[in-house]
């Protein structure tokens, strides 16, 4: 059989926003499923109303935060308060293959738009809900973002340096480990599907989740009772193990000697071949006891080249560092380039700009692909209602007149950071 | 057995997993699905058998790290650099329907085991090799840690504060993106195969993994000019580079309170902690005054104002606990705080055992069970169930070999003896 993109012909209705929901449906809209997300003037994306924005006045259709990770998607705009746009999203859940929300748990259910009302009329629905700290339990109702995730969820306190208060990974880094898990649920739902003709409810604790990329420490409390603390970027089995500075301005090089053979290779690149005999450094218990005067040692030579250079020399030896890129490395990294990781799609407002994939690997015969920029807000209203939803231009004006299409932003547009 | 499968979202879906260190994540996510996943590692056991220790006893069989990431996987040893090993591997491929590595760039096909080779035994095979760069370009034969795919991904750029290094997450997070993606893009593949019969292969970077969580630092580059740098425990506006602090000491450790405003929740959130604030006099009229809309969105908010906010939340929170803070806070007065939390805070959250989170495994060999991370999602038709701890090195050997493959009893001795198996 002839097919060109792995989920070609499947269809996602998406109510989840900001980043974990919209981020998971990405691995299939990479890879040609059909993405409506559903907006609204009067509630605008967390991530529309934030920077960096293109152009001088801050729009919701000028947002490159927004930008980032929405391409590959459609986008209508309708009033889930009001009962006719209800009636719209009922129609969208109907054409769907899977569902994705991330409203307040019982918030889908108060509109008649939940798990149990949609399968009564379509049992192979696949349903999926997130919230911070899933459904049920004493603190369900728990409302936030990532970034409040990010603290609960142990990360911050394992970020920085031991004398100092944690330094946490910056932004709502819990949603990008969330989406992960969330979008390999929804293919194994589709699997499930394409066997048993069956949909089934995938339900998502972003901290239960999330706490998967901290089970080992999780365990060393409650098997052994040891806290892990934060260390700043040291390891327990390897030494050198940092981020050394460099020459310029605020240039730093990661560099991590893992064996005996990379030590070695590593001083002779350094320079200084005598080291590798000096009882301080001579094994790897002895440099992790002089870890302070190593890492000073270290700084010493990193401080005398650039980042690029240093980098190069240990590469040259085999000694794994890289420089820590910039978001101008980033877009200039030629290993990046060479996978085609940016691609630069026309979006109506913003103009050209560099869209990312979400998917992080490439398939030989169907590789991701990037064909549409980020959605402006209800920019597909017409396509999905009378394309893909059959409604006519007359029920559609309805809809417009009684506001349940909505059209207009409510006063003017704030903005967060 | 019928009602297992029918339960199991990829019942008979056979998983060959060659991956090592946070790698081995893929394979358990798998496992986790219903996958019939098994760990091959050498027969002196897999480099991945690292500290922590279970009882801090160093034993490659008390493994924290391989017990949190292999569960769910039967586990066999082979010596695949071998050509009696390389036979074996085959003649497993044969029965498999996916593979899973991630050694560097060319080593399997170094090892006549790469994709082309693979599909000779079982044409139909998925293969995913998960590397820190991918398999082809520049940077491919670079030489790599945890620590420097973090860093070539940008994310590490982000983290820390200003006066020092950028600092990583203490418990090493690149190669579990890896992989996830790694799992992500095989049952893609294996979606792809039910339509089309064909197999394929799948080429995972862990570096575009690092690139994923910069959240909306890179377009602020390519967008505005504007070159990030690490600002610690603050919120950063980046149009006017003011600094909210949104970390707070308190009597007991920290707390986050996103106190920041222009939108709601935040605006209306932090209006509800200048009030219980003020409820115990410690909100000064000035901060009262404040419209969290108007006044202290990213356009008007001055670092002066920011800062002294700042200082006038610190000095209520330090009344009180973490937990009095979030508990209260967040649940009777909807206000978006978050405690910091450590492993034991984590052990003892509320929501998680009252959701039943926790899940024990007998680990027979130990005397006792062990207490593991929940699933990791629900779901309601395949839900995830913990069928087995990690394999001990060579576990399923005679399982496996034996009993699946055919193998005859001298010949399972005969692989022993040559320390194949």
């Amino acid at each position: 059989m002839e097919k060109k993109k792995v989920f070609e012909g499947i269809k996602i209705a998406e109510f989840a926003w900001v980043v974990v929901g919209p981020s998971s449906s990405r691995y299939l809209a990479d890879h040609g499923a059909t993405v409506v997300k559903v907006e609204s003037h009067k509630r605008l994306d967390t991530n529309r109303v934030n920077s960096p924005f293109v152009g001088t006045t801050p729009t919701p259709d000028s947002s490159m935060f927004f930008g980032r990770h929405n391409p590959n998607k459609y986008s209508i705009s309708i009033d889930l308060q009001h009962p006719n746009g209800r009636q719209l999203a009922w129609k969208l859940i109907q054409w769907a293959d899977i569902v994705t929300e991330s409203f307040s748990p019982g918030t889908m259910e108060k509109w008649g738009l939940g798990y149990e009302d949609v399968r009564k009329v379509r049992p192979d629905i696949i349903y999926y809900s997130s919230s911070m700290q899933g459904r049920g339990g004493p603190h369900s109702s728990y409302a936030g973002y990532g970034q409040n995730a990010c603290n609960f969820s142990g990360f911050t306190e394992l970020s920085g340096w031991p004398d100092r208060l944690p330094s946490p990974p910056y932004g709502a880094y819990t949603d990008y480990v969330s989406a992960r898990f969330s979008a390999f649920a929804l293919l194994a739902a589709l699997a499930y599907r394409r066997r048993t003709g069956q949909g089934q409810y995938i339900e998502q604790s972003q901290f239960e989740t999330s706490l998967h990329f901290l089970s080992p420490p999780v365990m060393q409390w409650q098997i052994n009772g040891d806290i892990m603390k934060r260390n700043g970027n040291r390891l327990a089995n390897a030494a050198p193990h940092g981020v050394f500075q460099c020459q310029g301005d605020d240039r730093w090089l990661a560099i991590s000697v893992l064996s005996e053979e990379q030590w070695g290779r590593f001083c002779q690149s350094i320079g200084q071949p005598g080291l590798t005999l000096q009882p301080e450094y001579a094994t790897l218990a002895a440099r992790k006891k002089n870890e302070d005067a190593l890492d000073k040692l270290v700084t010493d030579w990193t401080l005398r080249h650039t980042a690029e250079e240093s980098e190069a020399i240990l590469q040259k030896a085999g000694v794994p560092a890289n420089v820590v890129e910039k978001p101008s490395d980033i877009y200039n990294d030629p290993q990046l380039k060479s996978r085609n990781y940016f691609t630069t799609l026309n979006h109506p407002v913003m103009g050209d700009q560099k869209f990312e994939p979400q998917s992080c690997f490439i398939l030989c015969k169907t590789p991701r692909e990037l064909n549409r920029p980020s959605p402006c807000l209800g920019q597909h209203n017409e396509y999905v209602f009378k394309e893909l939803l059959g409604m006519s231009d007359e029920e559609i004006a309805e809809h417009i007149i009684d506001g349940s299409i909505t059209t207009q932003l409510v006063g003017k547009m704030s903005t967060t950071f | 057995m019928v009602n297992e499968q029918t339960k199991s979202a990829l019942p008979g879906f056979r998983v060959l997993d060659l991956t090592e260190g946070g790698c081995m994540l893929g394979g358990r996510m798998l496992g986790d699905v219903g996958a019939d996943v098994i760990k091959i590692e050498t027969p002196s056991g897999s480099p991945s058998r690292i500290a922590p220790y279970y009882k801090n006893i160093a034993d490659p069989e008390k493994s924290l790290v391989w017990f949190a990431y292999n569960s769910n996987k039967r586990g066999v040893s082979l010596d695949i650099r071998q050509p009696e090993g390389q036979q074996l591997f085959k003649k497993l491929v044969g029965t498999a329907d996916a593979v899973l590595e991630s050694f560097a760039p060319g080593y399997m096909s170094s090892l006549k085991l790469g994709y082309e080779d693979l599909c000779q035994v079982k044409p139909d095979i998925i293969m995913a090799s998960i590397t820190p760069f991918g398999q082809k370009g520049p940077k491919s034969n670079y030489q790599a840690s945890d620590l420097t795919i973090w860093a070539s991904g940008g994310f590490l750029n982000d983290c820390g504060d200003p006066d020092r290094a950028p600092v990583w997450i203490s418990f090493p997070q690149a190669t579990l993106f890896g992989g996830a993606e790694g799992a992500i893009g095989a049952l893609s593949a294996f979606l792809y195969r039910l339509d089309t019969g064909e197999g394929q292969c799948i080429d995972v970077s862990m570096q575009e993994a690092a690139v994923s969580p910069n959240m909306n630092i890179l377009p602020m580059w390519d967008v505005a000019k504007i070159e990030f740098r690490r600002v610690g425990a603050v919120s950063y506006v980046p149009r006017t580079g003011v600094k909210q602090p949104i970390y707070f000491r308190c009597k007991d450790g920290y707390v986050m309170i996103l106190a920041i405003g222009g939108n709601d929740p935040y605006a209306s959130s932090s209006e509800r902690l200048v009030k219980w604030m003020g409820e115990f006099g410690m909100a000064p009229p000035w901060l009262t005054r404040i419209n969290w809309w108007n006044d202290y969105n990213a356009s008007t908010l001055s670092q002066e104002l920011a800062d002294k906010v700042g200082q006038a939340i610190e000095q209520f929170t330090l009344t009180k606990g973490k937990m009095d803070l979030y508990l209260e806070g967040a649940f009777q007065r909807q206000i978006l705080v978050a405690p910091v939390s450590n492993t034991k805070d984590i052990s003892e959250d509320i929501q998680l055992r009252a959701r039943n989170y926790w899940v024990h495994l007998d680990h027979p060999e130990l005397g006792q069970s062990l207490p593991y991370c929940g699933p990791f999602i629900k779901m309601s038709a395949t839900p995830i169930s913990y069928q087995r701890r990690a394999p001990l090195i060579g576990e399923h050997n005679r399982e496996i070999y034996i009993e699946e493959l055919g193998l005859a009893e001298d010949h399972l001795k005969a692989l022993r003896d040559k320390k194949i198996i």
